[in-house]
């Protein structure tokens, strides 16, 4: 019996205004971490460097580093940030967390880019993260209503196919969308590398580097043309 | 339409037969479902979508050749049957030898084709069978797998049930339970696969595919069961070879592949059930109602479909009405100063695998090991392949060199020739790895054993000698060492104190940053001098106590800062040490190499040149014999990679030279014969206060046959040897074969005592 994919992208039905959203932060670099040149921060990225490696346990490199997320809770972090002070953190802001999480992904000689998202969430969520960040006097231009900016890794498996990583959450982001909370709006994946792939496989899309796209939805119901 | 269906258990690891009652109704809103049960204790009994219910008595009592005659009268009167318990699934094929064409169950030759672990219709599909070995062959096999494998390993029982086996004796008790439970030493020991769960599911009918569905766990309970899921369409790479084996096997019904997904993306098969599974509701929500479609082939009843699909599914508790003919049984009373109720599985599903075994349904082959080339009979209780370990022949080459009739017991058995080819296997491979600008040195632990022989032999296979306490430095010196082959290493290297050798030692490592200031202290003073001193690594990740570790950021700076104090006129080295046989061989290698790192990182950041590293093993003579010497040269070079001022590499075999350097003789003292029977259990005048490595390692015991003189291993079997000691948990080996004509007073041999079996033997009830 052949399945075929009814995979049908909501444009006008969507209420979530994705479009203003990939405007407000069409000028937001990605995130990194500042080295001030001395052996202070040299001795906190050979310790995360080599933490990492101690904490693959022989497994493959392509698993996602969870235990940075482990080791530091999500929350405000002051920008610019310099690798000293971030290890010193109990909290880490999604950019924080994905800086770290490139330069891991990068030692360990995987291909890795630096990924943006926008998800959606809730008025109730979004209120409560305004209001911690506030709290921390922090500044929170990544709140939109209800749709957030936020940070993670595009990870190449092989090829051109790439695994979105969030290191926030700590797994990999489902390729089959179908909005709603915690949905994924738009990707944008930074790969200014002259000799980076010009286009991008996640799961069945194609995802074109260094802009912002808006990710297809999938309705559950691949099964209709089995159903006919 | 009338159509039976079994398996109505519906507790955290639910059968399916509620879904598949859920998924016939929705098709079929007018059939009269019948559900089929074994106890009025499963609750899916009570589940309305079933129009009524055929109890019967639970598997033990059940009488099988009524039921099959009850069954078979329903199928001739046009009812179909589908099942959704395994066992029962064997039993119907053994029933149903040609088959029944409304009994939507495979037959007996399918189902040994996809029998646990080998899988053997997997062949083709994009999948691989995790490594696996049978517990029939014997305990020094399996421990050299679950060392292999990390101690990663689950202890699989044949048709359920799996148990993670972390350590020596957690194995050897499980296997006992599961043995017992199981009515069967046919178990099997297969490696845990680190990954994500997902499953395809399919309807076949007469060797022919219906419809197919991929599903992935997106929640799991506690017991790794399905809570929630997705469901998508089975990639064509799959469902090619499917469509294939699935013509071969005639298959007819559900059958669900459970795999797991590794990191890397490969798809490990852990087992094929013979039925759809208790989460195929969620495949019907997803528009591919496969109970329903199968149906549909086997009748040519249209089946309604379904409009409002969603892929992802999840699951909730309900309470439901119990109906007003099968009230709740009452709950069985605890037993006194008991926990909880002791209930077994309600249905009785060990009976039936007791009842199976006994008529030889499902005598399964091709499950040996890990290439399947296994064989058996399957049968219920003992097998007769289960194998003796073999020994070297220097062992029994040493033997001859003892009286065993005037040997007083226990006694400890020193073999000479085994213990001088080890060192100089040793020595020779150390020698062979050493170039002009790097010398790879071995040193010889004393802690391990200091039996003054190996001593002797170490020091003239020109190994170093490694010293925990500065008595054991004394027994070195005394022993013919020179103080500049000493390495001194350990929390209480300074024990006791006023025995420091004045002359210079060849290394010290230090244990901790107050560890390295005192050393620091000492030779300011003069009173330590040591040719290389260092500090031994205890990296993150490691459950040690030992070592100065570097699991922050601060921790990492203060080592840095400490390494700055150390005299410049000595030379700088890395220890580290972990026992290649806890952790297991593959996770030992990780642990080299993530040492070799935070040694790099370590050199850049304190500007220290490492020029000694000192790697320690524990290594299983078995796993360190293994190697021809090319995974070590790798090792070298690896080595010279990472720190290339790196001018001496110390390494420390450890236990693969003492543990099988000894032996430990005792006598059987007595037991019960019978002339039925196997010997269970047996009393032996040696104890775990000569064998304390028993519950980490198991020995491989010899007995010298009376007619041929010829030493025999014994094999695995059902007798207990009992040490002497009035202590419950003083069992020298559990489940080892007594050979025939063997008597009290005859002496066996327990091999591999030589490392801490002897250093750490103790003197109890001896008077
Ligand atoms: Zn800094």
């Amino acid at each position: 019996m052949s399945l075929a994919e009814g995979k049908i992208e909501f444009d006008e039905t969507d209420f979530a205004d994705t479009r203003a959203a990939m405007q407000k932060w069409e000028h937001f670099p990605a995130s990194t971490i500042s080295h001030h040149g001395g052996q202070c921060c040299q001795i906190a990225r050979e310790w995360v460097l080599s933490t990492d490696y101690s904490q693959l346990n022989a497994g493959n490199p392509l698993t996602g580093p969870r235990w940075i997320r482990q080791k530091y809770t999500w929350g405000a972090s002051t920008w610019p940030i310099y690798w000293c002070e971030a290890v010193e953190q109990k909290k880490l802001d999604c950019g924080a967390l994905a800086a770290l999480t490139q330069e891991v992904f990068a030692a360990r000689g995987v291909r890795s880019y630096h990924a943006q998202f926008i998800q959606q969430y809730s008025e109730a969520a979004t209120r409560q993260w305004s209001n911690s960040w506030n709290c921390d006097e922090a500044c929170v231009h990544w709140i939109k209503e209800d749709l957030i900016y936020h940070e993670g890794c595009a990870v190449a498996v092989r090829d051109n196919e790439i695994r979105l990583w969030d290191p926030s959450a700590g797994w990999w982001v489902n390729p089959r969308q179908f909005g709603g909370y915690g949905g994924l709006l738009a990707v944008r994946v930074f790969a200014p590398q002259f000799n980076a792939p010009t286009g991008f496989l996640w799961g069945t899309q194609r995802i074109s580097p260094n802009q912002w796209q808006k990710i297809e939805r999938v309705r559950g119901d691949f099964a209709v043309a089995a159903a006919k | 339409m009338k159509i039976y269906i079994s398996g109505l258990y519906s507790g955290t690891n639910p059968q399916p037969g509620i879904g598949i009652a859920r998924s016939l109704r929705a098709a079929y809103p007018d059939a009269t479902l019948v559900g089929v049960e074994y106890s009025n204790r499963c609750s899916g009994i009570h589940w309305a979508d079933l129009d009524e219910m055929w109890l019967q008595r639970p598997w033990e009592e059940l009488n099988l050749e009524v039921y099959a005659a009850d069954i078979k009268e329903a199928l001739d009167a046009g009812a179909l049957w589908i099942s959704g318990v395994d066992l029962e699934i064997m039993w119907l094929a053994s029933v149903f030898p040609e088959g029944h064409k409304n009994l939507l169950t495979p037959s007996t030759a399918a189902l040994k084709k996809i029998s646990k672990p080998a899988v053997e219709a997997h062949k083709g599909l994009p999948v691989s069978i995790p490594p696996f070995v049978t517990t029939e062959r014997s305990d020094w096999e399996l421990h050299a797998f679950c060392r292999q494998h990390g101690w990663k390993v689950w202890l699989k029982g044949p048709y359920y049930e799996a148990v993670r086996t972390h350590g020596w004796d957690v194995f050897d008790r499980v296997r006992t339970l599961l043995s017992r439970a199981w009515s069967t030493e046919r178990l099997f020991l297969q490696t845990h696969v680190t990954g994500y769960e997902e499953s395809v599911c399919f309807s076949a009918y007469q060797g022919e595919l219906i419809d197919s569905v991929y599903m992935r766990k997106r929640e799991l309970t506690e017991e790794g069961k399905t809570w929630a899921g997705d469901v998508t369409e089975v990639p064509e790479e799959f469902t090619t070879p499917l469509r294939r084996i699935i013509k071969e096997l005639n298959w007819t019904g559900g059958a669900e592949l459970e795999m797991v997904r590794d990191m890397g993306g490969q798809l490990w098969l852990l087992e094929c059930n013979p039925r759809f599974p208790a989460w195929i509701y969620g495949s019907t929500l997803a528009g591919h109602n496969l109970p329903a479609l199968l149906v549909e082939r086997a009748t040519g009843v249209p089946a309604r479909r379904e409009v409002n699909v969603c892929e992802e599914f999840t699951r909730v508790v309900l309470e439901i009405p119990v109906r007003s003919q099968f009230p709740l049984p009452s709950l069985p009373e605890p037993y006194p100063g008991g926990i909880g109720h002791s209930m077994k599985h309600p249905s009785g599903t060990l009976a039936l695998a007791e009842r199976l075994h006994k008529l030889h349904v499902m005598e399964s082959d091709g499950n040996g090991n890990g290439n399947g080339n296994g064989n058996g009979n399957g049968h219920h209780g003992r097998t007769n392949i289960a194998e003796a370990p073999v020994v070297p022949s220097s062992f029994i080459d040493d033997l001859k060199a003892y009286n065993f009739a005037e040997m007083e017991t226990p006694s400890w058995l020193f073999l000479e020739s085994t213990a001088s080819e080890l060192f100089k296997r040793a020595a020779g491979l150390a020698s062979k790895l050493s170039t002009s600008t790097l010398t790879v040195t071995n040193a010889y632990s004393l802690k391990t054993n200091p039996d003054e022989r190996l001593l002797r032999i170490a020091r003239e296979s020109g190994f170093l000698a490694e010293a925990i306490s500065l008595l054991e430095v004394q027994k070195a010196l005394q022993t013919g060492f020179r103080p500049d082959q000493v390495i001194l290493n350990g929390p209480g290297k300074w024990w006791p104190e006023g025995l420091l050798p004045t002359s210079p030692i060849h290394a010290v490592f230090c244990d901790s940053i107050a560890d390295l200031k005192r050393v620091v202290a000492s030779m300011e003073r003069k009173e330590l001098q040591a040719k290389i001193v260092g500090v031994r690594l205890r990296t993150p990740t490691v459950g040690s106590r030992f070592g100065i570790p570097v699991d922050t950021p601060e921790a990492l700076k203060k080592l840095v800062d400490a390494i700055e104090l150390l005299p410049r006129e000595c030379a700088f080295g890395v220890h580290f040490h972990m026992a290649s046989s806890n952790i297991g061989v593959g996770q030992w290698w990780h642990l080299y190499e993530s040492v070799l790192r935070w040694c790099r990182s370590i050199e850049t950041l304190a500007r220290r040149q490492i020029e000694c590293l000192d790697v320690g093993g524990g290594w299983f003579p078995d796993d360190w014999q293994s190697d021809s010497g090319d995974q070590f040269a790798a090792a070298i070079a690896r080595a010279r990679n990472f720190l290339p001022f790196v001018k001496q590499i110390i390494s420390e075999p450890g236990k693969a030279m003492a543990q099988p350097s000894m032996a430990v003789a005792m006598r059987l003292l007595e037991f019960e014969e019978s002339s039925e029977e196997e010997v269970t259990e047996a009393v032996v005048d040696g104890s775990i206060a000569e064998l304390p490595m028993h519950f980490f390692q198991p020995h491989r015991i010899l007995r010298q046959d009376k007619q041929t003189g010829e030493w025999q291993t014994l094999k695995h079997g059902k007798t207990h040897l009992w040490g002497r000691l009035c202590m419950e948990h003083d069992v020298v080996a559990s489940n080892v074969e007594l050979p025939e004509g063997v008597r009290p007073g005859d002496v066996l041999v327990f091999c591999d005592a030589g490392a801490y079996d002897r250093s750490m033997s103790y003197v109890f009830g001896r008077g």
